[in-house]
């Protein structure tokens, strides 16, 4: 029981981190109208910048501030070519763009980084934060849960009490309406690509040190970030922020049973299957009778 | 002068054309009455002047400035509104939400609840609630708020009961007394040529007819003559 509760409390990290990408997720469909696929390769290459810079010398903090300002650059380009080019692509088109967006950032990202090579990635934040239930909790688990609760509560705010917020929530409803009003649709997006992008850099450098720190691994953190984005519904940052930490909670867990620890990295798949499959059971119900 | 010259003005829809040299001007405390039937081309004529979509050749000036090449948003802070057909509130917000979203410095939520008192009882309603009517007010308001120089208006009394269709036709008449240049395309021929100064009638995307509301208005014969041709 102790084990179980044990690899629970280790599922926190990941699971304040996928509930963060999932909330960033969730914040880029509502806002700009994109299943974003490319979240969390996005955060990669800015975590990269931090490596690259770390590893050559330069001293940990001022190097952080570079890898989030790399990775708000990435979510501004990647946000470039969203609005240019397929911004008034249907929502299919957006997330099989940034399907291929994210394969082309992984190749590229490999190719630059050394594939499997390994690499020194500084632990931002070591040590425990404190005890529970005789397990160590430690500070990257409750700062990662932490972020995602502060970016729910800033989103939420930020949304409902500022002009700016209110233009987005006008731009989400009716891009072409809001365009016609003046205001600065491009401008706005960017802004929305720029900011999930320096949240989720910083979120994957807490996680970086305790997954196995190549360009690839961590690019495909989307999957949970999309399944916890997915029990919100794509609508819901509370929910999503709920998913996430589960969704770590019951990773952590399946791993300290041998029968289903090598099969935890379907557990996002199982949930997406689940949510989906509850979503539409009305329409079932309906067809069946 | 007039606020809005549009001179040679073609606009194609998948490579197809559907308005072909055409050339309008709106004055300032005027309305353009824009009438034609299904298919001649009104509505791409105001989305091809809003900039939703591209011109394909001819020139667009509001006060001499050309902005047919500019962005939707650039054409709106050049001064030019347009309310689209189909009503076009953002639904998830509420109506002074909607509002505010078009407030500019130097107008004042004052002055949509003054030309449309019947929003000021709905303002913390949900835009997607609010009857077909008060959402066109809505959208006429929105408009008004960005401080145009010229406004398009298309197809406002599309779906709604002629009692509301007169007031919304008053509250535009009362918009030009107070200097605006508005060009209205409307199916109500009758009903926009009573508030409009000067009418056009477009057939496959040209002007077939210029020339005075009330000399139309006056012969329906005529009129029914340019709807149909021959």
């Amino acid at each position: 029981m102790n084990a179980l509760l044990t690899s629970a409390v280790a599922g926190l990290t990941a699971g304040g981190t996928y509930a963060l990408l999932g909330v960033c997720a969730v914040f880029t469909y509502r806002l700009v109208a994109v299943v974003n696929f490319t979240g969390a390769a996005i955060g990669t290459a800015g975590t990269f910048v931090l490596i690259a810079l770390y590893e050559a010398g330069f001293p940990l903090w001022p190097s952080v501030l570079a890898g989030i300002a790399a990775g708000t650059v990435v979510g501004v380009a990647i946000g470039f070519i969203m609005t240019r080019w397929f911004g008034e692509a249907s929502a299919s088109t957006k997330a099989a763009v940034t399907v291929a967006l994210l394969v082309g950032i992984i190749a590229i990202g490999l190719r630059l980084t050394g594939g499997q090579h390994p690499h020194n990635m500084p632990e931002l934040f070591p040590g425990s934060a404190f005890r529970m239930a005789g397990v160590e909790v430690t500070i990257a688990s409750v700062l990662t849960i932490g972020l995602a609760a502060l970016f729910t509560i800033l989103a939420d705010l930020f949304l409902n009490n500022t002009k700016v917020g209110l233009n987005l929530r006008a731009l989400a409803d009716r891009p072409m309406a809001a365009e016609l009003l003046g205001i600065r649709v491009q401008m706005l997006s960017l802004l929305v690509w720029g900011m999930t992008g320096a949240f989720t850099t910083f979120a994957l450098m807490i996680i970086a040190p305790q997954r196995s720190p190549n360009f690839m691994t961590l690019s495909l953190l989307v999957v949970p970030a999309l399944a916890a984005a997915l029990v919100g519904l794509f609508r819901s940052f509370w929910r999503t922020l709920a998913g996430g930490i589960g969704l770590g909670l019951v990773e952590g867990m399946a791993s300290s049973v041998d029968s289903v620890s090598q099969y935890r990295s379907a557990i996002p798949f199982l949930v997406v299957l689940a949510v989906l499959l509850w979503s539409q059971r009305e329409a079932r119900w309906d067809e069946a009778r | 002068m007039s606020k809005l010259v549009v001179s040679n003005l073609s606009i194609n829809r998948a490579e197809l054309p559907v308005v072909s040299s055409l050339d309008i001007a709106v004055e300032s405390g005027a309305i353009s009455v824009v009438l034609g039937s299904n298919g001649a081309g009104k509505t791409t004529l105001l989305e091809g002047l809003s900039g939703i979509i591209p011109v394909a050749s001819g020139s667009i000036a509001i006060d001499g400035r050309e902005i047919q090449k500019a962005r939707p948003g650039v054409r709106s802070r050049e001064g030019l509104a347009h309310v689209e057909q189909g009503r076009t509130v953002f639904r998830q917000l509420t109506t002074e939400e909607n509002l505010r979203v078009s407030l500019h410095s130097g107008s004042d939520l004052a002055e949509a609840y003054a030309l449309f008192p019947e929003l000021v009882q709905r303002r913390t309603v949900k835009a997607s609630l609010l009857s077909g009517g008060e959402q066109q007010m809505l959208v006429i308001a929105r408009a008004l708020l960005t401080r145009p120089k010229v406004l398009l208006i298309d197809e406002m009394s599309a779906g709604l009961a002629p009692v509301i269709v007169t007031r919304l036709m008053s509250a535009v008449r009362k918009l030009a007394d107070n200097g605006l240049a508005v060009l209205l395309v409307e199916q109500f021929a009758a009903l926009a040529l009573s508030i409009g100064n000067r009418a056009y009638v477009m057939r496959r995307g040209r002007v077939v007819h210029d020339g005075d509301c009330m000399k139309l208005l006056k012969s329906p014969d005529e009129l029914h003559r340019l709807y149909l041709g021959g």
